[in-house]
């Protein structure tokens, strides 16, 4: 027996046994109840462990994984924030509860989607851009034009970080009308 | 005051429920509005705050008319900004849990942090005044609005306003001399330009065509010659002397930036990356030589041309001279509709050669991990990557400009088959122009183009200058942050008594990294400090080095704050031994006498054998003379440190700072700077900051900082038997050198 566990394949790396040894806890709907509590605030019960109070949601892969890894944290006493654990899959949680973290995930993130870009301004090394927003309307803002003032955003998407570091999203730079792709592209090219 | 902050007073918008909350004008302390609901949406949210009592009032938004809270002030434990990803939230902790009372996009952050520094204050019963709600932004321009290049920068635009230009000549002044002689020798040359085409006329009209005259041909083609080489000269003279006024003033600027860049403080370089502040000492500054020859060879030089050719034209056949303006238009539409389209493009390919080299310098430096994680294959497709991006900026680029350029000419050509059509007709017409007048007026031709279309250009130029030059004056007038008194105490004999009297201060002023802080350490005291990374250790040290002045509280050394002492007598007070050692591209000799340049051979051999460094110098072929490549190249780890020990203990400070400073080597390495260590800290004060417990094991007194406090404090052995966070860290550490073992 011995020799044939030398000799096998190794195990895999990250499994879930290997990964609860590391402290990570994967949260899955038969053990974990996520509801709202006092203060409208979202609380969790794991099996076995104690009731947290004032939960907040995180998404480890927001890009990538919008949907799966979401990790559930709180506040400890200390003021130091810890996890409780990781949803793999928030889909398998009933639809209250994916409902809460979702709502939760909401007030953790704020990105203004934009759909048309009308025009880039450039003066002082800084870019004034004019565009539409999906949630906001017509906005206009102001960003350095440095390189470290985007982010990319999965393969074709950006994230414009404005001069008071405001979050502006193109999820798919490619998917803009053509003449903004050229106004936007004339001065984010990177 | 700002309209979203009300002092005392309920906004109109949100009196009658504010006040059957039980609010009233007079009773507030203020009102804040923020632009989001808690779900973040648009909304306007006042948030209304009275001694009592603290609620938020939705005006407009899908939440409308709700009203957040009140809450009892009396109950709330701690109010805190809390910072998410594109918005924050002020909340407040009420029985052991964070409520939300309001959030706001990160536009309103600087206020709203404000906000809750002041009312956490409140809690904690000090009373900030009500213009610490007041103060101005830091982070927008208080004039035209304008987004500040950093916390507390000069504006861009204002400083625009106050003239660029203006401030480039006031640069020049200095050569006002050498100025007025390169306009003079401008103006002669534009003079000399318009010779040859005239000479041509006579030679054509009065010598050539009509065959007579022929002894004029030698003095005509001496006057050719003497008017080319006269330009020529003076070519060689305005170029030289635009080069040297050029040269000096970009010399003389980057000495101001790097005197300038050497009295900031540590804080502006956090806010500025050291590649940036390099590119505008660098290249930058380049923009105020081309300064001088736009204005020696480009801009008025080509004005005066268009003028004085122009004018020529003019004066010679005016209805000719209406022909040759023709193709103007088209030229100017043409180039500036190119230069706007061109000129972001020129960019990209900056941009494609800087990541490409950048991308070039992390491989090479990164070597040896590639290998050893067996990643040069992809590495390799990175790098293609780069190159193809870098090879599609420059086709883009050069594609363009080889459009551009034909297509120029073509006009041109068009202008010159007008004149030839137009003055050709002219010339057979009994009444008209000479042959020779046509000749001359071909030569001018050739020349207004020119200018004609470098002055097109201009604008183009002038964009570049601005923001260059708006990059250097941004440096130029950034506030030095830690000054001197107009008479600062003096220390010339500091016996290194440290104190840290209640204590706050944050890299941003919002987000305090030591809060209310006291500390006590006596003259020659060995002071170990612990903590986790991030907990405030090393902020501790740039408080006392005077890197950074504290927002509340004092610092004192010897009893005196040290914003009162002169830096210097701080610096030479306090040495620093970092974990990474920086070494200079010098002899190591220099580099151990770096803080005091004067030091005796004798001096800088006592200093480095009180290191432990001595024995491996001396073994270097060279010695103390032995060349250091860039960052200490050529040693180990160890060696480095040592080195900087000796530099440290070459200025016979008073107070050693140690921080992390036998992280980075290995045991054998650590037990050799212990041991220079041991000896370089008798008789001196001296604060360790270290992960290794162990090092700290014989320390007079130990500090644990946690989160921006002191947590715990005492001898080893005290805080063994506290069973605290020490007792654990030590217990942690020893288990896992132990499995080490």
């Amino acid at each position: 027996m011995n020799e044939a566990v030398n000799t096998s394949p190794a195990a895999p790396l990250f499994d879930d046994e290997r990964l609860a040894n590391l402290g990570i806890r994967w949260l899955i709907p038969a053990e974990t109840a996520i509801f709202e509590g006092s203060f409208s605030l979202l609380h969790c019960q794991v099996q076995g462990d104690t009731l947290y109070r004032g939960v907040f949601a995180v998404l480890l892969f927001p890009v990538s994984h919008p949907n799966h890894l979401i990790s559930l944290r709180y506040q400890d006493a200390k003021d130091k924030e810890q996890e409780i654990g990781v949803i793999r899959d928030l889909s398998q949680f009933q639809p209250d509860a994916q409902k809460l973290v979702r709502d939760n995930l909401r007030k953790h993130y704020y990105e203004l989607t934009i759909t048309r870009v009308f025009s880039v301004r450039h003066e002082f090394n800084l870019l004034f851009f004019d565009v539409e927003t999906k949630t906001a309307g017509r906005r206009e803002f102001v960003m350095p034009w440095r390189s470290d003032r985007t982010e990319d955003y999965g393969q074709n998407g950006k994230v414009l970080l404005d001069a008071l570091d405001n979050r502006y999203l193109i999820p798919d730079v490619t998917a803009l009308p053509a003449n903004d792709r050229r106004v936007f592209t004339r001065f984010i090219y990177w | 005051m700002s309209a979203d902050l009300l002092l005392h007073r309920i906004p109109e918008a949100v009196r009658t429920a504010a006040e059957a909350a039980g609010f009233r004008d007079g009773e507030l302390l203020f009102s804040v509005r923020s632009d989001l609901d808690l779900q973040g949406g648009g909304a306007e949210v006042w948030t209304i705050v009275s001694p009592t009592l603290i609620a938020s009032f939705v005006v407009s938004g899908e939440s409308a008319g709700a009203v957040i809270g009140p809450h009892a002030f009396a109950q709330v434990e701690k109010v805190r900004a809390r910072q998410k990803v594109g918005s924050s939230f002020l909340t407040l902790r009420i029985d052991g849990l964070y409520i939300e009372i309001a959030r706001y996009s990160n536009t309103r952050r600087e206020y709203f942090g404000r906000v809750a520094i002041f009312l956490q204050r409140r809690i904690e019963g000090k009373t900030l005044p009500d213009s610490y709600l007041e103060k101005p932004s830091e982070l927008i321009c208080p004039v035209c609005r304008l987004p500040l290049p950093g916390r507390g920068a000069g504006c861009p635009r204002c400083l625009r306003g106050r003239g660029i230009f203006v401030r480039t000549l006031g640069l020049m002044r200095a050569y006002w001399m050498s100025i007025i002689a390169l306009l003079a020798m401008m103006l002669a040359g534009v003079g000399l330009d318009l010779i040859p085409p005239l000479l041509t006329r006579t030679l054509v009209d009065r010598v050539i065509q009509p065959r007579t005259h022929l002894d004029w041909l030698p003095i005509i083609l001496l006057g050719l010659v003497g008017a080319s080489a006269g330009r020529a000269l003076l070519n060689i003279f305005i170029g030289r002397t635009s080069s040297i006024i050029g040269t000096r003033i970009t010399r003389d600027l980057r000495e101001r930036l790097q005197k300038k860049l050497l009295s900031l403080a540590v804080d502006y370089y956090n806010r500025n990356s050291v590649g940036s502040l390099m590119s505008r000492v660098l290249y930058d500054v380049d923009y105020f030589q081309s300064f001088v020859q736009q204005v020696a060879q480009g801009f008025l030089l080509n004005l005066m041309l268009v003028f004085g050719i122009g004018a020529m034209l003019f004066y010679m056949n005016w209805q000719l001279a209406l022909l040759v303006l023709l193709p103007i238009p088209f030229v100017v539409i043409g180039t500036t509709f190119f230069w706007r389209n061109i000129y972001p493009r020129h960019y990209r390919v900056w941009d494609s050669q800087s990541k490409t080299a950048q991308l070039l310098s992390g491989l090479l430096s990164g070597i040896r991990l590639v290998k050893a994680f067996g990643q040069e294959q992809r590495e390799e497709q990175r790098f293609s990557n780069a190159a193809s991006y870098l090879q599609r900026s420059r086709r883009n680029l050069e594609t363009s400009v080889a459009t551009f350029n034909p297509i120029m000419g073509f006009i041109f050509g068009l202008g010159g088959l007008i004149i030839w059509w137009a003055g050709g007709k002219r010339v057979m017409e009994p009444n008209g122009i000479t042959l020779g007048t046509l000749m001359a007026f071909f030569g001018y031709m050739g020349m207004f183009y020119g200018p004609v279309s470098a002055l097109s250009m201009f604008s183009n130029w002038v964009t570049g200058f601005l923001s260059g030059g708006q990059r250097v004056f941004e440096v130029l007038d950034a506030q030095v942050g830690v000054t001197d008194r107009i008479e600062p105490a003096r220390l010339p004999a500091p016996r290194g008594r440290i104190e840290f009297r209640n204590v706050t201060f944050g890299y941003d002023p919002y987000s305090p990294v030591l809060n209310n802080v006291s500390l006590t350490i006596e003259p020659g005291q060995f002071i170990g400090i612990v903590g986790k990374s991030g907990s405030g250790k090393t902020t501790l040290v740039n408080l006392l080095c005077r890197f950074y002045d504290v927002q509340e509280g004092q610092v004192l050394l010897d009893g005196v704050d040290v914003r009162e002492i002169a830096q210097e007598d701080v610096h030479r007070s306090v040495g620093l031994v970092l974990q990474e050692p920086f070494l200079f591209r010098a002899t190591i000799a220099e580099n151990i006498a770096y803080g005091r340049p004067d030091a005796s051979p004798e001096a800088i051999i006592a200093a480095a054998r009180a290191a432990n460094a001595h024995v491996f110098i001396s073994r270097r072929p060279a010695g103390y003379d032995t060349r250091l490549g860039e960052s200490g190249a050529g040693l180990s780890g160890g060696e480095r440190q040592r080195i900087s020990i000796a530099r440290a203990l070459l200025c016979d400070p008073r107070v050693l700072i140690l921080d992390e400073a036998t992280s980075s080597v290995d045991t054998e390495s650590e037990q050799e700077i212990q041991r220079a260590l041991a000896r370089a800290c008798k008789g001196r004060t001296t604060i360790a900051i270290a992960h290794r417990l162990s090092t700290l094991k014989n320390s007079d007194h130990i500090y644990v900082v946690d989160d921006g406090k002191i947590t715990e404090s005492g001898s080893h052995e005290a805080l063994m038997e506290l069973n605290g966070t020490y007792a654990k860290l030590v217990r942690i550490q020893t288990e896992l050198t132990r499995l080490e073992v």
